[in-house]
C-alpha cells in the first residue's frame, strides 16, 4: 500500500513538472480503482506517432472521463522494452502487436479478448474480414487488428512503357512475372525486379505453390517440395536469371540498399512491399502504380499489420477495451488512411472514397489492391517462438541469398532446425 | 573489514597484530568519511553491478522467458551450450578468432605509430590528431562508413584492384567477414597510440644518449630502449583490448547482424539474441558466464606471462 502511495505521488510530480509519464508508471497511472489514464505502447517514427495521436484525440473528445497516455517506442527496440516493462510488473495497458503476439499470448502476459468483444458486440469478422482472428492463440484472439495491409508489387511506368511490357495484374502467374523481369532487365543498370529475399516475399511465393512453412497441426514443412520450388525460384531470380540485383550489386549501390530505396531509385522496375513506401514515392519524378501480387498454382499474399492487446497487467481491462473498440471503429480509422500512415484494418474504410481516393495522392493511384488481394492473404505462422524461426531461416540462407545455392539442402537444415525449436 | 580501516597510511603492518584497541577521535572520524565517500560506489557496487551478478548465477540455472516465474533446471544451460548448441562454438570459435587477431594486430600498429609520432617531424601535432581522432567518432558512424568502404566495388577493393588484386565481398562472404571486424577493429587503434606516445614521451633522454654513445642503431635502440620502457602500457593495453575485443557487440550488430550464416555471430551479440529476441534468459545468463570464464583464463594467462616481458623500472628483480 505504502508503495502504491509513493509511485502516485511520484508520477504526479512527473506530471506536474511536465515530463512524460515515466516508464515505471504503474498501469491506470497508479490509482487503485483503474481509473487513471490508460497507458498505450506503439513503435514506430513521426508519422505513427501524429497518427495514433489523432485518433486517441478522436477518442477522448467522444469519452471525456477517460484519458490514454501514448508513448511511443522505436521499432528495433519495442521488443525488449515492452519486455521489461511486463517483466518488471508495469506492462502497458494496451500495447501493439504484431508476428510476434504469441510469444505473450502463450505466456498468458495477454489477455483474451473473445468476451470483451462479446459483451461490445464487436463482430470481428463483420469488421476485419478474414483478419479478424488473425491473432489468435488456441483457439483465443489476443489482440485486434488495427492496420492490415497485403504486401503489393510497385511497378514503374515508365520502365514498363519503354521495355512494352503489359501492367501487372493479379491473373500474371509467377511464369508471366519472370518474363515481364528479364524484359526489364538492362545488364548491370537496371533490373526487373528487386527481390524476393525478404520472408513476406519468398513464403507469398511458398504459399502460391501451396507449401506451408508450418501446417495446420502445428508442425513445419519448410522442406516441402513446394516450399523448396519457391525458394530457389526467388534465389534464382538473382543468381541465375539476373533479374535481382545480387547482394553484392546492392551493396555497391550503398548502404542499406535494397528494394525500397533501388525502385525509387529506379534501379528495380518491380518491387514487392507494404504500403509504406507509396509515402515516399509521392514526390518522384516518374510514373509508378500499384497492382495485388501475382499468382502460382493458387493465389496467395503475405500481409503487414498490427494489432492492439491488453497485457495481463492491465487493471480495468473494460475501459482499455473500450478504446480499442472505439481505436479500431471506422472514424478513428479513417485518420489511418488520410495521414497516408498504413491500410486501415476495419473493412468499411477499406473500401470508402476517404481510401480509393486519398487526398494526398498526387497521381491516380490503383488502391483497390489492397482490397482485391484481401481475399487471398495466406495466414502467416504465428508461432510463439517467431523470432526464433525467423532466426532459423537467417542463419542458414545468409550465404544463400548473397552467393546463390541450393534450397533443397538449406531448407533440410532449416526444417531440422524448426523441429527442434518447435518441441522444445 | 572495519579491523583495519583505522590504519593510517603507510602504518607498518605489526600495528594490525596489536589487538583492538579502542578508536580515537581522529581515526575515528577518518573512519566516518572514508564510508561516506566510499559510499556511493559501494551502493553503485552492490545494487548495480554485485546483485545483478549474482542474481545472473541463479538464472543460468534456470529457465525463465523473464514473464513466467524461473524454472530451476540445473547444470542444463551449460550442458546444452557446451554439446548441444552448434551456433555456441561457432560464436566462441568466431570471438576467439576476432580477439587473438585484431588485440596483437592493434598492438603492433599502435606502436609502431606511436614510434612514428615520436620522431621530431614537422606537423607532429596534427598527425597525433588525426590518428586519436578516429577513436572519437561514434562507433554507429563509423559502422555506416565502413558498410560503404567494404561495398564489393567500394573504395578498398578498388585500392587492392590497383596492386592487381581482386578483393572479396567483405561482409557478405563468411570467410572474410571476421577479416572486416578486424579491419574495423585497427581503425580505433589511434587510443592505444595514445598512451604509448605519452609513455615514450616519459622515457629518460639520457638512456638514448647513453645507447649513441655506446654506438647502438636505432632498431637497437628502440628494442633495447624504448621497448622495454613501454612494456607496462603495452600490458595495459593488452588486457583491456582481450576483454573489449571478447565482448564485442556494436560493430557485428550493426554492421552484419552476426551474417551470413553465423560467420560473424560472437558471443555477446549471441547472448543478447538468446535473451531479448528468443526469451531465453537462463541460456543467455549461462553463456554470458561461461564468456567470463573464457575472458578470465586469457587475463589470468597474460598476468602469468607479465612477469617474463613487462619491464617496470622500479622494480628489483
Amino acid at each position: 500500500m505504502e508503495n502504491k502511495i509513493r509511485r502516485r505521488t511520484l508520477v504526479q510530480a512527473a506530471a506536474t513538472a511536465g515530463v512524460a509519464v515515466p516508464v515505471l508508471a504503474a498501469c491506470g497511472g497508479g490509482d487503485d480503482d483503474g481509473n487513471g489514464p490508460l497507458k498505450m505502447v506503439v513503435w514506430g517514427g513521426d508519422l505513427d506517432k501524429e497518427t495514433y495521436q489523432a485518433r486517441i484525440d478522436l477518442f477522448e473528445k467522444a469519452n471525456p472521463d477517460v484519458k490514454i497516455e501514448l508513448q511511443l517506442i522505436p521499432s528495433d527496440q519495442y521488443e525488449q522494452k515492452v519486455q521489461t516493462m511486463i517483466a518488471g510488473g508495469d506492462g502497458p495497458d494496451i500495447m501493439q502487436v504484431a508476428e510476434g503476439v504469441n510469444t505473450y499470448s502463450s505466456k498468458s502476459q495477454i489477455l483474451p479478448l473473445d468476451d470483451y468483444a462479446k459483451d461490445a458486440g464487436l463482430d470481428l469478422e463483420e469488421r476485419f474480414g478474414a483478419v479478424g482472428t488473425l491473432y489468435s492463440y488456441e483457439d483465443k484472439v489476443y489482440a485486434i487488428p488495427d492496420r492490415s495491409g497485403a504486401m503489393i508489387v510497385y511497378y514503374n511506368k515508365d520502365l514498363f512503357d519503354a521495355a512494352g511490357v503489359e501492367y501487372p495484374t493479379a491473373e500474371w502467374t509467377q511464369e508471366d512475372a519472370q518474363a515481364a523481369m528479364e524484359k526489364l532487365t538492362i545488364s548491370g543498370t537496371q533490373w526487373g525486379y528487386g527481390g524476393a529475399g525478404w520472408w513476406p516475399q519468398w513464403w507469398s511465393f511458398a504459399y502460391q505453390n501451396g507449401g506451408q512453412i508450418i501446417d495446420d497441426s502445428g508442425q513445419p514443412t519448410a522442406n516441402s517440395p513446394e516450399v523448396v520450388k519457391a525458394l530457389q525460384w526467388a534465389n534464382d531470380l538473382a543468381h541465375k536469371d539476373h533479374v535481382v540485383p545480387t547482394a553484392a550489386e546492392y551493396a555497391d549501390m550503398g548502404p542499406d540498399m535494397g528494394g525500397d530505396p533501388a525502385f525509387a531509385a529506379q534501379k528495380v522496375a518491380i518491387n514487392t512491399t507494404g504500403f509504406w513506401a507509396i509515402g515516399g514515392l509521392l514526390e518522384v519524378d516518374f510514373n509508378w502504380d500499384i497492382a495485388p501480387l501475382w499468382r502460382g498454382a493458387d493465389q496467395a499474399v503475405s500481409a503487414f499489420g498490427s494489432g492492439l492487446a491488453i497485457s495481463r497487467d492491465c487493471k480495468n481491462p473494460e475501459r482499455a477495451f473500450k478504446a480499442i473498440e472505439f481505436l479500431t471503429s471506422a472514424d478513428a480509422q479513417e485518420v489511418i488512411i488520410d495521414k497516408a500512415q498504413d491500410v486501415p484494418a476495419n473493412l468499411e474504410v477499406q473500401q470508402s472514397d476517404a481510401f480509393l481516393t486519398p487526398s494526398w495522392a498526387t497521381k491516380p493511384l490503383n488502391m483497390a489492391a489492397f482490397g482485391e488481394s484481401a481475399d487471398f492473404i495466406f495466414r502467416a505462422p504465428f508461432i510463439p517462438q517467431w523470432n526464433e524461426m525467423q532466426a532459423a531461416f537467417d542463419d542458414n540462407l545468409g550465404t544463400f541469398w548473397n552467393e546463390g545455392g541450393d534450397a533443397q539442402t538449406e531448407l533440410d537444415k532449416i526444417q531440422t532446425q524448426l523441429e527442434s525449436i518447435i518441441t522444445d | 573489514m572495519s579491523k583495519t580501516i583505522d590504519e593510517a597510511p603507510g602504518a607498518v603492518r605489526s600495528a594490525r597484530r596489536a589487538g583492538r584497541r579502542r578508536m580515537s577521535s581522529r581515526s575515528k572520524k577518518e573512519a566516518f568519511y572514508f564510508w561516506l565517500f566510499i559510499s556511493p560506489w559501494l551502493i553503485g557496487f552492490v545494487g548495480f553491478l554485485l546483485g545483478p551478478m549474482i542474481a545472473s548465477v541463479y538464472i543460468s540455472f534456470t529457465e525463465w522467458d523473464s514473464f513466467t516465474p524461473p524454472e530451476w533446471v540445473g547444470l542444463d544451460n551449460y550442458v546444452k551450450a557446451l554439446t548441444g548448441d552448434p551456433v555456441f562454438w561457432k560464436a566462441l570459435g568466431n570471438t576467439f578468432y576476432y580477439a587473438l587477431i585484431s588485440v596483437p594486430l592493434g598492438l603492433v600498429i599502435g606502436v609502431w605509430l606511436a614510434n612514428l609520432l615520436n620522431k621530431r617531424v614537422r606537423g607532429r601535432k596534427l598527425f597525433r590528431t588525426f590518428i586519436y581522432l578516429p577513436t572519437l567518432v561514434p562507433l554507429v558512424a563509423t559502422a555506416m562508413v565502413f558498410k560503404m568502404v567494404l561495398a564489393p566495388s567500394g573504395p578498398l577493393n578498388e585500392l587492392l584492384g590497383w596492386f592487381g588484386i581482386e578483393g572479396p565481398n567483405w561482409l557478405l562472404d563468411p570467410t572474410w567477414v571476421k577479416p572486416a571486424l578486424i579491419v574495423l577493429s585497427a581503425w580505433g587503434a589511434g587510443g592505444a597510440t595514445v598512451l604509448l606516445l605519452s609513455a615514450m614521451n616519459g622515457i629518460p633522454r639520457e638512456l638514448y644518449e647513453a645507447a649513441e654513445i655506446d654506438g647502438a642503431s636505432a632498431w637497437r635502440q628502440f628494442w633495447s630502449v624504448t621497448f622495454p620502457q613501454i612494456t607496462p602500457v603495452i600490458f595495459f593495453n593488452l588486457i583491456m583490448g582481450l576483454i573489449g575485443s571478447f565482448q564485442i557487440f556494436s560493430q557485428v550488430y550493426i554492421l552484419t547482424a552476426g551474417g551470413p550464416d553465423n560467420a560473424s555471430q560472437m558471443m555477446v551479440p549471441l547472448l543478447f539474441r538468446e535473451a531479448f529476441s528468443f526469451y531465453h534468459f537462463g541460456y543467455a545468463s549461462a553463456v554470458a558466464w561461461l564468456l567470463f570464464i573464457v575472458i578470465m583464463a586469457f587475463t589470468l594467462i597474460a598476468f602469468r606471462t607479465s612477469r617474463s616481458w613487462v619491464f617496470y623500472e622500479q622494480e628489483v628483480r
